[in-house]
């Protein structure tokens, strides 16, 4: 069956030219504000991905499909966002350039730590400390504290503690025998991440908790072995939602825009009204990049960068990306299917259900099937934190691919 | 001009971006096609490791190991590989008493366990490695 006709060139190459295309075309439609460095940077990324996905090919004996999927995503998100702002483009190629850094440093440092299953309080505190940091240094944008400010440069670092959650409850799980023998120790987990839920709410940023709460019942439905917690979750997830839609007036319109966009249509249910015409307008084949309205939608180049490339690329495009995204979350699954280790197969099981659930909440909320909740596509969205988060996510997926040996150590 | 090329473009961009999706699809279905169920529940077996994508014959990611496996280029083996660097009647692997002993069957190009050449039936062990005609194994044994 590998006889020869294996070959991962071909869809490597297809990003290629794509890439050089949509470049080409960019160019042309900003030809008159064109200067000599965006040129330098756009093509120094896409050489950068070439050779990236080049070099994994050797480098890895892994899986080779996860990080061309995300390539093409991260073109197709950047090409849309450099037509929508040719400013905020250079920044997202930096950010796309210092990802793919990220992801191979990740991927070396990764490889080579043992006994990182052992670090549950490690994690624990510093989610804590990241979070109270944020309450205390955090500016308030769009309704929600959930930014740090270090000169012009914001981070956001719920984006970093998704994946320390990630590892907390893969740590969690991985020694659920010793824990189970403490007193209370059934109750550890659930009570850190209900700290973590609190202090998102003290922060205002629901998207987060939905995404925190989703990952941790995922895991905790595959992983507990006493069913009646995941009940007593499931619970407590119900009791929060009914209680952050009487407590926070934000929820309550988002969910009222939901129900009726058309009746706000000129106030709150502006920017999803506006979505739906856009995907409306672009049809099947989209009306062409730089041809379509996409800056009508506010917030276009993060949240909203969906509807913007259904417009102007068409639903198949669309429907496109949805597919990358559920081969990349397939992917993800069987890598921890295969991975021998339980932490490992842990860690690849809650980052495919990180990248699933966000796409899925924020594809959802574009598209007015459930209320909407301001988070980005992973890798598509303009915004530095998500971008690098994602990718060293990434990293560590891929590390979770191989077939590690443990015990030679 | 620009919305010409832009409209000729679009068609372009879906078109790569399915061809994209469709040609990974393709290769995750061979990778699919490459994982024999190790769920035979059998404890032992033989995996193999090169992932040479230009073999030109074919051979399968896992061989599971039985009481009595022979390995050769003729039919009657159980393992069959149409290496020309492998004799007819190769080598074979037994069981006895929980541990599975390798013998070499009078091969033209012999067998290599773990980079030395067998001889008489050897043990085996979880992680040897062994090489016969172009491709290597791993012999894995979880108990």
């Amino acid at each position: 069956m590998f006889n020869g006709r294996i070959n991962y060139r071909l869809p490597r190459n297809l990003l290629f030219v794509f890439e050089l295309l949509a470049l080409m075309l960019i160019f042309l439609y900003y030809r008159h504000t064109l200067n000599r460095i965006t040129v330098i940077y756009s093509l120094a990324l896409i050489l950068l991905v070439y050779i990236s996905n080049f070099l994994l090919l050797k480098i890895t004996s892994g899986d080779n499909f996860i990080f061309l999927i995300v390539t093409m995503l991260v073109s197709i998100g950047v090409i849309m966002i450099y037509r929508i702002d040719p400013e905020l483009g250079i920044k997202q190629i930096l950010w796309i350039g210092m990802g793919i850094m990220l992801f191979f440093m990740t991927y070396l440092v990764f490889k080579r730590i043992r006994g990182w299953e052992n670090w549950f309080l490690l994690y624990a505190l510093a989610s804590i400390a990241l979070f109270i940091l944020t309450l205390v240094l955090g500016t308030n944008i769009k309704g929600a504290t959930n930014w740090i400010r270090i000169g012009s440069f914001g981070l956001q670092p719920s984006e970093i503690i998704k994946i320390l959650a990630i590892f907390l409850i893969a740590s969690y799980y991985t020694n659920h025998e010793k824990f189970t023998r403490m007193k209370f120790g059934k109750y550890y987990l659930l009570g850190i991440i209900y700290v973590f839920v609190l202090f998102l709410f003290l922060q205002k940023d629901l998207g987060s908790v939905l995404i925190f709460l989703s990952v941790f019942i995922a895991l905790q439905f595959i992983y507990e072995e006493d069913r009646k917690l995941v009940l007593i979750n499931l619970s407590i997830l119900v009791v929060c939602a009914i209680a952050g839609y009487f407590l926070f007036s934000h929820v309550q319109s988002r969910v009222h825009t939901w129900l009726d966009p058309w009746k706000y249509i000129d106030t709150r249910g502006y920017q999803i009204t506006q979505s739906l015409f856009a995907i409306a307008e672009g049809g099947f084949f989209g009306t062409g990049l730089g041809l379509g309205y996409p800056e009508f939608i506010p917030e276009v180049h993060t949240d909203f960068i969906f509807p913007a490339i259904c417009e102007e690329m068409g639903i198949f495009t669309g429907i496109g990306i949805i597919m990358l995204f559920l081969i990349l979350v397939y992917r993800g699954f069987k890598i921890a299917i295969n991975q021998k280790y339980k932490s490992y197969r842990i860690v690849a099981l809650g980052i495919s259900i990180l990248f699933g659930i966000q796409s899925f909440i924020i594809f959802g909320g574009v598209l007015n099937m459930i209320p909407l909740t301001g988070i980005t596509i992973p890798f598509v969205s303009y915004g530095g934190s998500s971008m690098l988060s994602s990718f060293i996510a990434l990293g560590i997926l891929q590390v979770a691919s191989e077939e590690l040996d443990l015990d030679e150590e | 001009m620009f919305n010409i090329v832009s409209v000729i473009f679009k068609y372009i961009f879906i078109f790569i971006i399915y061809v994209f999706i469709l040609s990974i699809i393709r290769l995750i279905y061979l990778d699919i096609k490459g994982i024999y169920p190790i769920a035979v529940n059998n404890s032992a077996y033989l995996k193999l490791i090169n992932r040479k994508d230009t073999l030109p014959f074919k051979v399968r990611e896992y061989y599971p190991l039985g009481d009595k496996v022979t390995l050769g280029r003729s039919n009657n083996n159980q393992i069959v590989i149409k290496d020309p660097y492998i004799s007819k009647q190769h080598l074979r692997v037994i069981k006895d008493e929980d541990k599975y002993y390798l013998e070499d069957t009078n091969s033209a190009n012999g067998t290599f366990l773990n980079g030395e050449r067998v001889m008489d039936a050897v043990c085996l062990k979880n992680g040897d490695r062994i090489s016969v005609g172009q491709v290597d194994f791993l012999f894995v044994n979880k108990e």
